[in-house]
């Protein structure tokens, strides 16, 4: 998905000014002209020339549409595809604790795998092979906490 | 005498040898899949290096860099699709070559420049960093401020076709880097109340987000298509070594110095002097016609230097703590989760350290041929590996090393924000590298501003009136003049 000129530097723009105007409620260092408001201040005045920038070069060239479309994005699934793979990652933070590593980790493949249509097979195999590794290497080696959920430990 | 003793001593031990080694072959495999560049090699390596001393740590991530540069050549002459961008500048070249039935040539020159290059971009790190600390000793809150804004100026519009795009990345990576406690005054700011947010937005799942969910995202979004096979028979990459050192030494010579320069330069990477050495190649070459039809010389010119500016980007690193690109910005978080401030006081305190770092620079640079010879055999096997199974792998690192940088949920969120943040970027033509730089550099930018103000009591005469920091603010001014008046020039061309 991709944002003319004019459309990006009206989301600048209202970034900016939300930044600069957030900065300015940060208290002042007593005695100090300086503080913590200088910065977010310069760098919300920074997006705002930006902004006006990409808003004049975008009003020049006027013909193209706010929103366009990339040439992957027009292919039927593309959009549902990056959908479900972050879909995938919240059900993770969601599910993760809850269920365990192992169970969530494999279904999160076997998802993905089958959106990339990977066969049954493969999938299957690839899909808890990868999470027994990471599950081993990041567990038992790294000593990384990742949640056991429902699932007993490993043998390893 | 005795910190070099004691260098090799940290350096030649198993754990520290088998790391290097193991990252090595990570490095080479990443940077010859297309589309996995070096930097999300090293980002993905991060939360390894969580649980590692500090030598094997850094010696991962050096062998690793240097090795996924390399490895970019490979898919670039045999499909004609750079491993890395630090390629792309010359993958035409190559695979014009390949077409010629000379792919041996073109990965050879790629596997010998490389590690020429990278041996002596590591000669002048080891003589000018030393040197430099010495000088660096002298530099106060005003030339650090300077060196910053240098940093900061090189990577938004060295580089980047548009500066305007390259300004807006940067100024999103800056106010990333101002969330959080973490300012001169102590005051929470950008935290809307969540504690998590007080800590600032933590570097890595950060990283691991802008650059390696966002190209999962993609590839899923392209439906992860095959590559074209590869049919092309690789025979011996040894043959005519000797013929082509004495060739094209000049090419050699010039990519090197090129390169050095562009990496010490802070903010500018390998990329860039890949695109620079092969401009300049062309410009100084006798046959300049045959460019672009399958012609060695610029090749060998622009693998010279992307590894070269690779192992030179660590000076302003190790000596001033400001990264010299996006690889160098990784390590230097890791080297502060570590302990090691980077800065002149690591050469005083902790020179051994230095020295191993250095040593494991060299053994990168010669581990590179045997272990390149041995990936380019394996070529043909890696590259038919589906994308389709590799990227969701990939996404389950990235979810579990996001969880480890602090063993929270927190990490994941952020990576998935940044994630979707880079493939917008990406989609926008906006690039990710000043992002990355401002992040890192944000805060040194700020404390050493708001020092200055405090230490001059609101005069900004103190910026400019010690030598080094007035030379710093004429050099970083000659170079805005220099953006805007091309800038200029284009538009009235444009208009003309």
């Amino acid at each position: 998905m991709r944002f003319s000129d004019t459309m990006l530097g009206a989301m600048l723009l209202i970034l900016g000014i939300a930044v600069t105007a957030y900065a300015r409620t940060l208290p002042a260092v007593p005695g100090q002209q300086y503080g913590a408001a200088a910065f977010p201040t310069l760098i919300g005045v920074g997006f705002v020339c930006c902004a006006l920038i990409l808003l004049v070069q975008g009003l020049k060239a006027r013909s193209v549409p706010l929103v366009s479309f990339t040439e992957w994005t027009r292919q039927p699934g593309a959009l549902v595809a990056v959908g479900v793979t972050i879909l995938c990652i919240v059900a993770y933070m969601l599910l993760a604790r809850r269920v365990g590593f192992i169970p969530v980790s494999v279904a999160i493949l076997v998802v993905l795998f089958r959106l990339l249509s990977v066969s049954w097979g493969k999938t299957i195999f690839f899909a808890v092979a990868a999470t027994l590794v990471t599950d081993y290497v990041f567990r038992s080696l790294l000593l990384v906490p990742l949640p056991f959920g429902m699932m007993p430990r490993m043998p390893w | 005498m005795d910190a070099i003793i004691q260098a090799f001593e940290l350096v030649f031990t198993w754990p520290v040898m088998t790391t290097i080694l193991g990252a090595a072959l990570f490095g080479l495999l990443v940077g010859a899949v297309p589309g996995l560049t070096a930097t999300m090699a090293t980002a993905l390596l991060v939360p390894l290096t969580f649980f590692m001393d500090p030598i094997p740590a850094v010696g991962a991530m050096v062998t690793c860099a240097a090795m996924a540069i390399f490895a970019g050549d490979i898919p670039g002459a045999l499909l004609r699709i750079p491993g890395t961008p630090a390629s792309a500048a010359y993958t035409h070249e190559a695979y014009a070559m390949t077409r010629k039935g000379e792919a041996e040539t073109a990965l050879g020159a790629c596997v010998l420049f490389s590690a020429i290059g990278g041996l002596f971009g590591t000669a002048v790190l080891i003589f000018a960093a030393p040197t430099l600390a010495e000088f660096a000793l002298n530099f106060s809150s005003q030339e650090y401020f300077w060196m910053a804004m240098l940093g900061l100026t090189c990577s938004a519009f060295i580089g980047s076709p548009s500066p305007i795009k390259g300004l807006v990345s940067l100024l999103i990576g800056l106010l990333v880097a101002t969330v959080g406690l973490n300012n001169a005054a102590g005051v929470p700011r950008f935290t809307f109340g969540s504690t998590d947010l007080m800590a600032g937005i933590d570097f890595i799942p950060a990283m691991i987000g802008l650059f390696a969910v966002s190209e999962v995202f993609r590839t899923v979004a392209a439906g992860a298509p095959a590559w074209d096979n590869v049919q092309v028979k690789v025979g011996n990459i040894f043959r005519n070594w000797g013929g082509m050192v004495v060739t094209y030494w000049r090419q050699q010579l010039r990519g090197n110095v090129t390169g050095t320069a562009i990496g010490i330069l802070p903010g500018a990477g390998a990329d860039v002097a890949a695109y620079v050495s092969y401009a300049v190649s062309r410009r100084f070459s006798k046959t300049p016609e045959k460019y672009g039809t399958g012609h060695l010389e610029g090749v060998v010119e622009a693998t010279s230097s992307n590894n070269a500016s690779l192992s030179s980007a660590w000076v302003p690193a190790l000596v001033f703590g400001i990264p010299g690109d996006t690889i160098t910005a990784i390590v230097i978080g890791v080297l502060y989760v570590k302990g090691l401030n980077p800065g002149p006081t690591l050469f005083i305190f902790n020179p051994q350290l230095i020295y191993a770092v250095f040593l494991i620079f060299l053994l990168a640079n010669l581990l590179m041929i045997p272990l390149g010879w041995l990936v380019i055999k394996l070529a043909r096997g890696l590259l038919r590996t589906p994308r389709s199974i590799l990227m969701p792998i990939i996404l389950i690192f990235c979810i579990v090393g996001a969880f480890a940088s602090n063993n929270a949920v927190y990490g994941i969120i952020i990576m998935l924000v940044f994630g979707i943040l880079g493939f917008f970027m990406e989609e926008n033509e906006i690039p990710i590298a000043p992002c990355i730089l401002g992040i890192v550099i944000g805060p040194i930018l700020e404390h050493n501003f708001i020092t200055t103000m405090i230490k001059s009591d609101g005069s900004f005469i103190t910026f400019v009136d010690r030598p080094i920091a007035a030379v710093l603010a004429v050099g970083l001014f000659l170079i805005w003049a220099s953006v805007l008046y091309r800038a200029f020039q284009s538009r009235g061309a444009a208009a003309s």
